[in-house]
């Protein structure tokens, strides 16, 4: 749920990368920290154990200024995927606008995804957040791997056929698909956003300038 | 949705930053880098650390977090670039603090939940144990209800062979008293006639009559089986007074006994069913009275000495000894018998065991020796040698 602090004339919005561990979440947001060119962009933020695993969260913070001078700040988190931290992985989840969901196209993880993609639906209601209402991205990372080794496309878009959330193929490593999956979430958080805070009425931010301003075109 | 009051996401200002942050030393630390007096404001102009007042041409530099300019630092003394270096320097701390404030808060909230969920599976838990004792108290019920059906059964059983016993022992005294009243009916008809013939007066024929009938004979014999037919009539009485023994098997009141009257009694009860080549000796020695269910212990023995007269078939010889060792009862229940092949000897005083053909035993006679046995406080003990016999050993506390 957006927060919206008519003092200091700031709407903070919290996005929240999900998925099972190792599967390229931190790896996305360091992608993203590079590639987008926004007005504001803060430093990352990790908290990782010695073996280069999430073990809180990682924060990325970006942010634009409206036309009507409001400050527009998008905090980007991602949580840690291991099992056991499901406490640490609900509390991250808490308060979300959006997730994009980073999934791992090796075969031998399809299990490990799938427990992960049902960890996140259980987790949104937990938080009592809408699961049918909430902006959601399905990334299928490391595309870059032997083909033997990660699912076809084909197969993957057979699977999720009938899911309604977009689905991109990413290489997180090399950065591609980074944006395009961020650039879809912004697209399904705007309309929200519009509605709570008239973002176009008011601010002067339509969805496309929106997107614009966050990426930096 | 309510926030919570401490999200570890929130937005965090200048002072809340600088929380545990040592400003005390941080001072004239700002003060030397930044060569004279220094102030360090929120974005609202209050006054975090450095000189009261303000300055009147200060430089100016904002402090930033995340996106936003939190504070300036101020000074009159330091050209841009020390000012500039210094508040750099301060950002780098503020974002080590934001980094612990937030993981701290993060670890709070997860704790929280962790713990909410760890009452939450508590109480399922106890709940879930709860259910669980009551099954266990329903299962030990019908468990309970069932053993008692079946002890029930047992001592039915029991009864019953007493009872066959009894009339066995009953029926032989009665076959005799019956079949001397019918003889001795016989003797008055013979005296009737006598006496109609004395009522006409002739003493010759009355003679006659008499040497006919052969009357010395019918009156001696008239006599003796009068003296027999009482003399069974005894043994019945006798035998009925030794069944109240058991008529207080129900009754779970405890009297003070010598355990010699139940062995007697016992023994007196089987004595009647034993064939004629099995002898029964009883090498009693003296015994302190004990409080006891007198009823309980009579069944306990007339199962061992049941089972000790199974085990002779035609012939053969129990015995039945009793003494006091130390503090406590001996009682021992011996035969000459089969014996007990030892695959069998430790299971015999498992419920249901029985070596019997179905119908004929219930498999828990021992069972419910045991269980009177260990009821008194007492242990009952078994051993056996195929072809030489078995002898089932009794011990009571004494006091």
């Amino acid at each position: 749920m957006a927060e919206f602090d008519e003092v200091n004339r700031k709407i903070t919005l919290k996005l929240v990368y999900y998925g099972p561990a190792q599967s390229g979440k931190t790896t996305n947001l360091m992608r993203l920290h590079d590639l987008l060119a926004p007005d504001l962009k803060g430093e990352i933020m990790t908290l990782e154990t010695q073996n280069d695993r999430t073990l809180f969260f990682d924060l990325l913070p970006l942010g634009f200024r409206t036309p009507s001078g409001w400050l527009v700040k998008l905090k980007l988190f991602t949580v840690p995927g291991q099992v056991a931290h499901d406490a640490t992985r609900k509390a991250v989840l808490s308060r979300a606008d959006g997730v994009v969901f980073v999934a791992d196209s090796q075969r031998a993880q399809s299990a490990n995804n799938a427990e992960a993609f049902q960890n996140l639906e259980e987790n949104v209601q937990r938080v009592g957040l809408d699961f049918s209402a909430l902006p959601l991205v399905v990334q299928f990372n490391k595309r870059d791997l032997p083909a033997a080794q990660i699912l076809s496309e084909d197969e993957i878009n057979q699977r999720w056929a009938k899911a309604p959330w977009p689905l991109v193929f990413s290489s997180a490593l090399i950065g591609e698909g980074v944006k395009d999956t961020f650039v879809r979430l912004l697209q399904q958080v705007y309309p929200a956003l519009d509605k709570s805070f008239a973002l176009q009425e008011i601010h002067g931010v339509d969805q496309q300038s929106f997107v614009a301003a966050v990426t930096g075109g | 949705m309510e926030l919570e009051p401490r999200t570890f996401d929130r937005e965090f200002d200048l002072a809340e930053l600088l929380t545990g942050m040592p400003l005390a030393r941080m001072a004239p630390i700002l003060t030397t880098l930044l060569d004279g007096e220094f102030r360090l404001v929120t974005v609202d102009g209050r006054l975090m650390l450095g000189r009261a007042e303000s300055f009147a041409q200060p430089h100016c530099v904002a402090i930033r977090h995340d996106l936003e300019p939190l504070g300036y630092l101020e000074s009159a003394s330091a050209d841009e670039a020390c000012l500039s270096a210094a508040a750099g320097m301060m950002e780098l701390m503020l974002q080590l603090s934001a980094r612990y404030l937030m993981a701290a808060d993060l670890h709070i909230e997860t704790v929280q939940e962790d713990y909410a969920s760890l009452k939450e599976s508590e109480a399922r838990y106890k709940a879930l144990s709860e259910e669980l004792e009551a099954r266990v108290r329903q299962q030990v019920e019908t468990i309970e209800t069932a053993q008692r059906q079946l002890y029930q059964a047992e001592k039915l059983a029991s009864i019953g062979q007493l009872a066959a016993g009894v009339a066995h022992e009953i029926n032989n005294p009665i076959g005799f008293i019956r079949s001397n009243l019918g003889t001795a009916q016989q003797y008055v008809g013979d005296l009737s006639r006598l006496v109609a013939l004395m009522k006409t007066g002739d003493i010759a024929q009355c003679r006659a009559a008499w040497e006919q009938a052969d009357m010395g004979f019918v009156m001696e014999d008239f006599a003796a089986l009068l003296r027999e037919s009482i003399n069974g009539a005894d043994r019945v009485t006798k035998i009925v007074a030794d069944l109240k023994g058991f008529s207080s098997v129900d009754q779970a009141e405890e009297e003070t006994v010598d355990l010699n009257d139940n062995l007697r009694f016992a023994s007196n009860v089987l004595a009647g069913q034993l064939k004629d080549k099995v002898e029964l000796v009883l090498e009693l020695g003296a015994l302190p009275k004990i409080l006891c269910l007198p009823g309980h212990l009579n069944q306990v023995f007339l199962n061992l000495l049941l089972n000790a007269a199974q085990a002779l078939a035609d012939q053969g010889r129990i015995t039945v000894q009793s003494e006091a060792a130390g503090n406590e009862i001996r009682i021992r229940i011996s035969d000459n018998g089969c014996g007990i092949p030892a695959e069998q000897l430790d299971r015999i005083f498992d419920p249901f065991f029985t070596t019997r053909e179905v119908g004929s035993g219930t498999g828990l006679g021992l069972t419910v020796c045991r269980d009177i046995v260990q009821a008194h406080g007492g242990r009952i003990d078994v051993e056996s040698k195929v072809g030489a016999g078995t002898t089932f050993t009794v011990n009571f506390p004494i006091g």
